[in-house]
């Protein structure tokens, strides 16, 4: 089915990315992310030593501090912390450096749709860039869902409003590996079919969310994609520097 | 948190008389001389009003915002100019998130009394309906990087983007005429803010040793230096400000020094601001141009950094 976006883009289309690493002096890994017109971006200071008081002193731990635009520190923010928070968990390698904490500062610069996926995928750069220990990167996508029941991937902010519901998800990485077809699975599944996060926001019924599973998959297939270029390309580019 | 303390950043003894022992034979330790101030580039995001500045490795964004709100009960007929600093964790690892610090507070005044005290930006301009509604514009400062100078900087930022803000049209409607319709910006072109004259702040380090002056300081320099002044000036030779907040005394004739030096830099700063304006307006023009959307490429298209 045909559908007419605002600014010409087809159902699973996204927007333009761009992606450039190391662009802060003081921090130690830092990232800025944009999709289309939605910018974001991330800066990582860390292992540092000790943690939290109600953290686990056995594991690494990490923070995010969510900056926006423009206004106080809400709940909306706090919200975005935690969910950050969590999946940043889930995909750092936690037991290499116990009782540390590793700081990620998220300061949006435009928001314009897809916010919380930019975001995530702006720290998982910032985090590659500081070197610190990972499983597997997350890639973010958002899918919405019309009244009419079509989905289309990456809306700017007009699109999500129109829109009856929207899920933010997050998945691993493709995998590209040099082991046996079989080797890398979980339960008989690849592990690039599992969900990190999903956050889902009005109405969808249970066939739309799993559509909307499936396209973003597919999508994320795409991101991974782009990650990797831009990561190998400027690894040859510092060590040609080098 | 004792863990927090145990990281703070100090610079050893080596690095600061290495420093000291440069600036005698006026060298300074990233190749400048003691009155050239590093590179300034200025950048747009793409709404009105947000702007980044890069000083050197120092790096503000700025953001200017507008509200309609009843104006303060001593001035009816005047709209309100408010500046927030926010010392962001990403700039320095000792930076906390949360309320400012005294540097965050100074950093806010001086820019603040640069802004508001030299009349540089006309409030009067920003009254609706007096004694009910006027503009109210909130500045926003967000320092993303610590590379020394940070005054300098924010400051630039905030004039960058208050040269780029632009506050919707409004008009009074109503039966008795006292309501306002604020109008859309698709409907009517939004009106950019009244600035009289850019008051650019430059700051001086001042070393012990013989009476040593540095302009535009980067981090280590400030770690060492035993004094600092801010000076608020225009291209016009006017001072706005001058903040000198203890530290080690200087003698007059320093001072005349450093307001001499000061206006000489602002001129060329203030060039530099407006030539980038000019540049974001024009785009800004050719942006509302209409066009087609361009046909579509692959599913993921992308642009190289």
């Amino acid at each position: 089915m045909e559908v007419d976006r605002e600014d010409g883009r087809s159902q699973n289309q996204l927007r333009p990315l761009a992606c450039s690493r190391n662009i802060l002096h003081r921090a130690h890994g830092s990232a800025s992310w944009s999709q289309g017109d939605t910018k974001v971006l991330a800066a990582v200071y860390g292992p540092k030593a000790g943690t939290k008081k109600n953290e686990n002193p056995e594991k690494a731990c990490i923070e995010v501090i969510w900056k926006p635009k423009t206004g106080q520190i809400g709940k909306p923010e706090k919200e975005y912390e935690m969910i950050l928070k969590r999946t940043l968990e889930s995909i750092c390698i936690l037991t290499v450096n116990p009782n540390t904490t590793t700081s990620i500062i998220v300061q949006v610069v435009n928001d314009d749709g897809a916010l919380l996926p930019s975001a995530i995928n702006a720290a998982c750069m910032a985090l590659v860039d500081a070197g610190i220990p990972m499983k597997h990167l997350a890639v973010a996508i958002c899918c919405c869902v019309a009244k009419s029941g079509y989905v289309i991937l990456d809306p700017t902010k007009l699109e999500e409003q129109k829109m009856k519901a929207f899920a933010y998800l997050v998945f691993p990485n493709s995998v590209r590996s040099v082991l046996p077809e079989g080797s890398l699975r979980v339960e008989g599944e690849p592990i690039e079919n599992g969900i990190i996060t999903s956050v889902t926001h009005g109405i969808m019924s249970v066939a739309d969310y799993f559509y909307c599973l499936e396209r973003g998959r597919a999508a994320s297939v795409k991101l991974s994609d782009f990650l990797r270029r831009n990561l190998q390309q400027q690894s040859t580019d510092s060590s040609r520097a080098g | 948190m004792e863990g927090r303390l145990a990281n703070s950043w100090r610079l050893t003894v080596n690095d600061k008389n290495f420093i000291k022992t440069a600036l005698l034979s006026e060298i300074r330790i990233d190749g400048r001389k003691p009155f050239e101030f590093r590179k300034i580039s200025i950048k747009f995001g793409r709404e009105d009003g947000s702007s980044e500045v890069q000083l050197g490795q120092t790096r503000v964004m700025g953001m200017v915002t507008a509200q309609l709100v009843q104006p303060y009960r001593d001035r009816p007929k005047e709209g309100i100019l408010s500046i927030f600093t926010e010392f962001s964790p990403m700039a320095d690892p000792s930076f906390e998130p949360g309320r400012p610090g005294e540097l965050a507070v100074e950093l806010g005044r001086i820019v603040d009394r640069g802004l508001r005290e030299s009349r540089a930006v006309d409030t009067e301009s920003l009254c609706i309906l007096a004694g009910k509604f006027v503009w109210a514009i909130r500045i926003d400062l967000h320092i993303l990087d610590n590379g020394g100078n940070l005054v300098d900087a924010a400051n630039i930022a905030a004039l960058a983007a208050l040269l780029t803000f632009r506050r919707p049209e409004c008009s009074l409607g109503g039966e008795d005429g006292q309501e306002v319709i604020v109008h859309p910006p698709e409907i009517r072109e939004p009106l950019p803010l009244t600035v009289h004259h850019l008051p650019i702040a430059i700051s001086f380090g001042f070393f012990s040793n013989e009476s040593i002056l540095v302009i535009d300081p980067t981090h280590n320099e400030e770690a060492v230096m035993g004094g600092r002044m801010t000076t608020t000036v225009n291209a016009n030779g006017d001072i706005c400000a001058i903040q000198k907040s203890g530290g080690e005394g200087v003698p007059r004739r320093v001072i005349m020094q450093c307001l001499q030096l000061a206006t000489s830099k602002a001129a060329s700063i203030t060039k530099q601001i407006k030539d980038a304006v000019e540049v974001f307006n024009t785009e800004r023009a050719l942006r509302k141009i209409k066009r087609h959307p361009t046909s579509t490429g692959d599913d993921v298209r992308e642009k190289q950094n």
